[in-house]
């Protein structure tokens, strides 16, 4: 053990990400009234990774994400997560969250799913892209020994959710794909013990993982980066198709699913691409699947653009509301009228919101209070 | 025009690593040769005047194929002759446990020479990044803040993706991001990497341990291919050394009738996009390679490289 970590209770609001190398180590001794005591380590974690084949001439071939890294003895893959270990794949932050936090359900964004909850969220180090925009790089864009990582089994996760009486697990912050298998075993052990769990992803995945994978989830928020593969290619560094299968795969599955989109100035913030978009989810998924605009900050390798103008977010918001998709968003610009969820039906404010805060709640069950329409997701 | 040295022991006894005193032998003939100065010393000096000297190992194999610390100690004992202070010596990778792994000593004090990992306490990477065409990464700070030069000290290896990991490829151990530069045969991203400023103005030299050379299996340790060659290589110019380093391990891959790289999916195109940056030569014809034999009394004859 290298030392004691406290982390502050429920309610508060600061992260703890433990990225003492990039110089970000939180106030971690803040607030420590009916606090959990954790553990930081210094050790990797040693379990075999799971979608992974041997090849012939020595080496793995991962089968986890689309990128399908070939990785010989002692090297990792793109992810930085897993290690080829003598020919056997390892993920070595299994059981090693690096940041922490209980928040509101609202901050994934999921909107529709159990509204004013909290959700236990957590991260290890690693990611299997590289967005020039990422707003977590000092914890998705290193290796798990840059990070201060907490000693968090499976178990203790769901030891803080019940005796917090928080009700779900976010796996969030970095890309959880990369610790798929200890995001696996915690919903596992989560559902048996009543805690949901919800994945905040890329939605960079295989077919098989996510599959298997969905079945245990209770939701799932896909950060759609652009509707188009030149920019997946050069900001995302990543591939678009992918992410599009993934989404109608985990629609079908039935399991709640919500959408962001980063408006980044330049780069994916044309008309035309909000009406391709828009058009692309209802052919594909729906009229009713959340869609969240959200306002890009200039952040990691894209400080050179300001900030989305609103005007851009409302314009998105306009076509895509004008093109038939009823639950649209924006994100990231607290206090905005699109913020709040309203019935299309009667289009009165059924969920009135304030940045993570709800301020007035018209449901009834999963029905508009005033109209008795039915508002899809989870309540 | 570059030149590379290349120094082979004969005499000694093939498949064991020289002692610190022979190393230190191969390297002072090595270095005379270079910058024809017939005292070693002064042709350290000359190299290193003055400040802090950084040597990047590689370590990521253990201790059966990585910079060895017996080469490590006989140019460190160079450099202090040199008059360079011991504690302004600084041997360094990655990590801590790498260097462990590979037989160093940790010393992070200010007595002696320091030999260290970037995630030591304190050090860390650079709070800046550092970019050049499609690589963007944080450098160690033994790097940034703590060397004025270094030396740049990797083993001679076939590698899984890149082909070669020979200097180039060793400085992915600088950076903070090295999974993220493996496509496409590295290429790119390699030469990209010894591109980024504060890499490019401190390296000032390049020596690649082929006593033992990984012509296949790379970069890990594989008994199955590993062959005794019995030379160091010593450049001034990352590139040119790198492509001598390439042409040597290709002979063993002939010579085990193991296909060329590039038949098998590794040509080594960063060294070409190297030369582009104009970090040095990738053509054998703008390459002097000077090849000396040092037997086991110590004198020295010209040699062949092959």
């Amino acid at each position: 053990m290298e030392r004691r970590l406290f982390l502050k209770c429920m309610g508060c609001t600061t992260c703890v990400t433990a990225a003492s190398q990039t110089g970000l180590l939180p106030d971690i001794l803040g607030g420590i009234q009916n606090a959990a005591a954790f553990d930081y380590t210094k050790k990797l974690s040693n379990v075999e990774a799971r979608y992974y084949k041997k090849l012939k001439d020595g080496g793995i071939e991962c089968e986890l994400c689309p990128r399908h890294c070939m990785v010989t003895d002692l090297e990792r893959g793109y992810c930085g997560v897993r290690e080829n270990q003598k020919d056997k794949y390892i993920t070595l932050v299994y059981g090693l969250p690096c940041s922490l936090n209980i928040d509101p359900i609202e901050k994934k964004p999921l909107f529709h799913f159990h509204p004013g909850t909290t959700a236990f969220s957590l991260a290890t180090a690693g990611c299997n892209s590289n967005c020039k925009f990422c707003q977590n790089w000092e914890i998705s864009q290193v290796r798990p020994e840059q990070t201060d990582n907490i000693d968090l089994s499976p178990a203790a996760v769901v030891d803080v959710c019940t005796s917090r009486k928080v009700p779900t697990i976010a796996y969030t912050y970095s890309e959880p794909i990369v610790f798929y298998e200890y995001m696996y075993d915690t919903t596992v052990l989560g559902h048996k013990n009543d805690i949901k769990s919800v994945m905040i992803t890329g939605g960079y995945i295989e077919e098989k993982p996510l599959a298997d994978l969905l079945v245990h989830l209770d939701a799932v928020k896909v950060d759609l980066k652009a509707i188009r593969e030149n920019y997946y290619r050069d900001i995302v560094n990543a591939e678009l198709k992918p992410v599009l299968d993934g989404l109608v795969q985990t629609r079908k599955s039935g399991v709640w699913l919500e959408i962001v989109y980063l408006v980044v100035p330049t780069l994916n913030d044309t008309e035309s691409e909000f009406k391709e978009l828009a058009r692309w989810i209802k052919a594909n998924l729906g009229t009713d699947v959340p869609l969240h605009f959200s306002r890009f900050h200039p952040q990691y390798l894209l400080k050179n653009l300001p900030p989305t103008p609103i005007s851009t977010l409302e314009t998105a918001w306009n076509i895509c509301r004008a093109e038939g998709l009823e639950y649209v968003y924006i994100g990231n610009v607290r206090g905005h009228p699109a913020e709040s969820t309203y019935c299309p039906s009667c289009g009165k404010k059924v969920i009135d919101r304030n940045g993570y805060r709800i301020r007035q709640y018209n449901l009834k069950g999963n029905r508009c209070k005033y109209c008795d329409n039915e508002i899809p997701g989870r309540f | 025009m570059s030149t590379v040295i290349v120094v082979k022991s004969t005499g000694g006894n093939p498949g064991k690593k020289p002692d610190s005193e022979k190393y230190k032998t191969l390297l002072n003939e090595g270095l005379r040769l270079l910058t024809e100065d017939k005292n070693p010393s002064g042709c350290l000096a000359r190299l290193f005047p003055g400040g802090r000297v950084g040597m990047k190992t590689n370590c990521l194999a253990g201790r059966l194929n990585s910079t060895t610390p017996t080469l490590v100690d006989a140019l460190s004992e160079l450099l202090k002759e040199s008059g360079i202070e011991e504690n302004n010596i600084i041997v360094w990778e990655r990590s801590n446990r790498e260097l462990s792994s590979a037989g160093y000593k940790l010393n992070a004090s200010s007595f002696g020479r320091r030999i260290l990992g970037t995630d030591s306490n304190g050090v860390g990477y650079s709070r800046a990044f550092y970019s050049s065409d499609g690589v963007n990464s944080l450098i160690s700070r033994i790097l940034t803040d703590m060397i004025d030069y270094n030396i740049n000290l990797p083993v001679l290896k076939d590698h899984s993706i890149a082909g070669l990991s020979g200097g180039l490829k060793n400085m992915y151990g600088a950076v903070h991001n090295p999974n993220k530069y493996h496509d496409n045969n590295c290429d790119p991203y390699a030469a990209n990497i010894s591109n980024l400023e504060p890499i490019r103005k401190k390296n000032r030299l390049t020596i690649i341990d082929a006593i033992m050379v990984q012509y296949n299996g790379g970069p890990g340790f594989d008994s199955r291919y590993m062959a005794y060659y019995g030379g160091i290589l010593i450049s001034e110019d990352p590139v040119a050394v790198d492509r001598v380093g390439l042409e040597i391990l290709e002979y063993f891959r002939r010579i085990n009738s193991l296909p060329p790289l590039e038949k098998v999916g590794r040509s080594v195109k960063y060294l070409k996009t190297a030369a582009l940056l104009k970090l040095g030569m990738d053509k054998l014809d703008k390459i002097k390679i000077k090849v000396i034999d040092v037997g086991r009394e110590g004198k020295s004859r010209p040699g062949s490289l092959l």
